[in-house]
């Protein structure tokens, strides 16, 4: 006689207890639920539907070792020696038009409003075997599956921030990119903290992809201020004690100009849009302008092999900057319409109304060299544009040095002065 | 402050004639190569110039002037608080 270790087969099986999925709602909820209209979607959708969560395949062999290669900026099958690339997201998206038609804020599905809620780490079913990886999306947006050595992949949208709507590939490779910091820094040796020299060590570049929002916008800028034009100009008083006098008129003076900007980029990280005396951010913010003409569709095998820092802040918080920098972009288009007050102009009112703006997710790639000054707590970043080329950093001073040869040339110049007063006399 | 004293002892001149103002080139100098060399390793005072390097298309500036005020005499060669070259300098937002 054999034991039925399940139990009684007469017995009714137990019925399973639905998932808790919060309180009930009540009656007037659930017919405002029923009479909702769908969630509308993105301004601009950026998925790309060619690709899933999971392992993105060899077009050609199947294969899922997939990376780029950067001298040629496209992907490459490392089986099979496929090259392939995704689509420019100007033209698919039709990124570069419209821009004097825009109207509001149009944000593209990978620029919209981070969820706090949602978590940096993604557990991913591998289409290959089937077991589930986990992905921080804080720091990469790949993992190999440990059990079949298939390279997974992050390709869906996210509400962590994590999956821009596109992506600029590496141009400049490793080694490159070594030479370009070894010679920015050799021209900065003589003064350099003899530790950063003693520790300098290029070849521990890093490629990480950053976070930025790039903005066409359509406004329209208004300053007003105080213009003089001088009337006269003479002297008085005899030999040693000639003083210059001006006489000059003063206008008010108002400026206004309609513009449009295409691809003005921001930081997308609240850690490098800080820009303060207690940071070297503003070294990675100099490396820009990137050739964001040429950000192909999201496609996460770009990243392999690189590091990734998602975006942390939201086009609401980003606003008021891109204001500011409007503004900046209209004083500097007015600038030239002032030469008249040749005393200056001193704007004292401004005003920029943004008539509509459109704003798109990418990671753009940057090379980083950091090095962590000890006895200032300073973070030094030394970044190469892995697109352009442009090279900016920040090298620690060795603060005697400096202070040496400040005064050796103070000490000759007041022997110089101190002789010429003595052969005047 | 330094601009101003650096006015004041320009216009000093020593009682045979030669002028002090020489003796302040030594601390000038000085101040002015650490603060170059420092800029050139730090390149604290660097950011991406937006203004230059993004594609702007802009329509004709529109404007006007009206004269307000005349000043007969003064010996400041520039309007006072001159910003017009200071694109990032803000002032006060009109609503």
């Amino acid at each position: 006689m054999t034991h039925d270790a399940h139990g009684d087969p007469q017995q009714p099986p137990e019925p399973k207890s639905p998932t808790f999925d919060g309180p009930p709602l009540s009656l007037e909820e659930e017919l405002a639920a029923a009479r909702a209209e769908p969630e509308p979607g993105p301004d601009i959708a950026t998925v790309n539907e060619a690709l899933d969560d999971g392992v993105n395949r060899c077009p050609k062999c199947g294969s899922t070792d997939v990376r780029l290669r950067g001298s040629t900026g496209m992907l490459v099958c490392l089986f099979c020696r496929h090259e392939w690339q995704e689509a420019r997201v100007e033209e698919e998206f039709g990124l570069g038009e419209g821009i004097d038609d825009l109207q509001g804020t149009v944000i593209a599905g990978g620029a919209e409003d981070i969820d706090d809620d949602a978590g940096n780490v993604m557990t991913i079913k591998c289409g290959g075997c089937g077991a589930e990886v986990v992905v921080d999306t804080a720091h990469a947006m790949n993992a190999r599956c440990h059990w079949c050595r298939h390279t997974l992949n992050v390709n869906q949208q996210t509400p962590n921030g994590a999956v821009p709507d596109a992506v600029l590939p590496f141009r400049l490779t490793h080694a490159e990119a070594v030479e370009k910091i070894r010679e920015f820094a050799s021209k900065r040796r003589l003064f350099a903290h003899p530790r950063f020299k003693k520790e300098f060590v290029p070849e521990n570049v890093l490629g990480v992809y950053l976070p930025y929002l790039v903005i066409d916008a359509r406004a329209e800028a208004s300053y007003v201020g105080k213009g003089e034009v001088q009337t006269r100009r003479w002297t008085e008083g005899q030999g040693d004690n000639k003083t210059t006098y001006y006489a000059a008129d003063v206008f008010r003076v108002d400026r206004s100009v309609a513009f449009t900007v295409d691809d003005l980029t921001v930081e997308g990280s609240a850690d490098r849009a800080k820009v303060d005396s207690t940071t070297t951010n503003n070294i990675i913010n100099t490396i820009l302008p990137f050739d964001t003409k040429n950000a192909v569709k999201w496609n996460s095998s770009y990243l392999v092999g690189f590091t990734s820092e998602k975006r942390d802040l939201d086009v609401d918080e980003l606003q008021p900057k891109l204001q500011d920098q409007l503004l900046s972009i209209g004083r500097s288009r007015v600038h030239d319409s002032l030469v008249e007050f040749d005393r200056g102009v001193r704007w004292e009112q401004e005003k920029v109304d943004v008539g509509g703006s459109r704003w798109v997710a990418m990671y753009l790639p940057v090379w980083l060299y950091s090095y962590f000054q000890e006895d200032t707590g300073m973070l030094h970043y030394i970044a190469v544009n892995a697109r352009t080329g442009e090279t900016m950093g920040s090298v620690p001073v060795s603060q005697w040095r400096l202070i040496t040869a400040a005064l050796t040339v103070g000490t000759v110049l007041e022997g110089a002065a101190g002789a010429l007063l003595v052969a005047m006399s | 402050m330094i601009h101003l004293l650096v006015s004041e002892v320009a216009q000093s001149t020593s009682s045979d004639g030669g002028p002090l103002w020489l003796l302040a080139a030594g601390p000038a100098g000085g101040a002015a190569t650490y603060w170059a060399l420092f800029r050139y390793y730090r390149n604290t005072d660097k950011s991406h110039a937006y203004e230059r390097d993004t594609l702007i298309t802009a329509k004709p500036v529109q404007g006007s002037r009206e004269k307000v005020d005349h000043i007969s005499k003064t010996r400041q060669s520039g309007i006072d608080g001159d910003n017009s070259s200071q694109h990032r300098t803000r002032v006060t937002r009109l609503p």
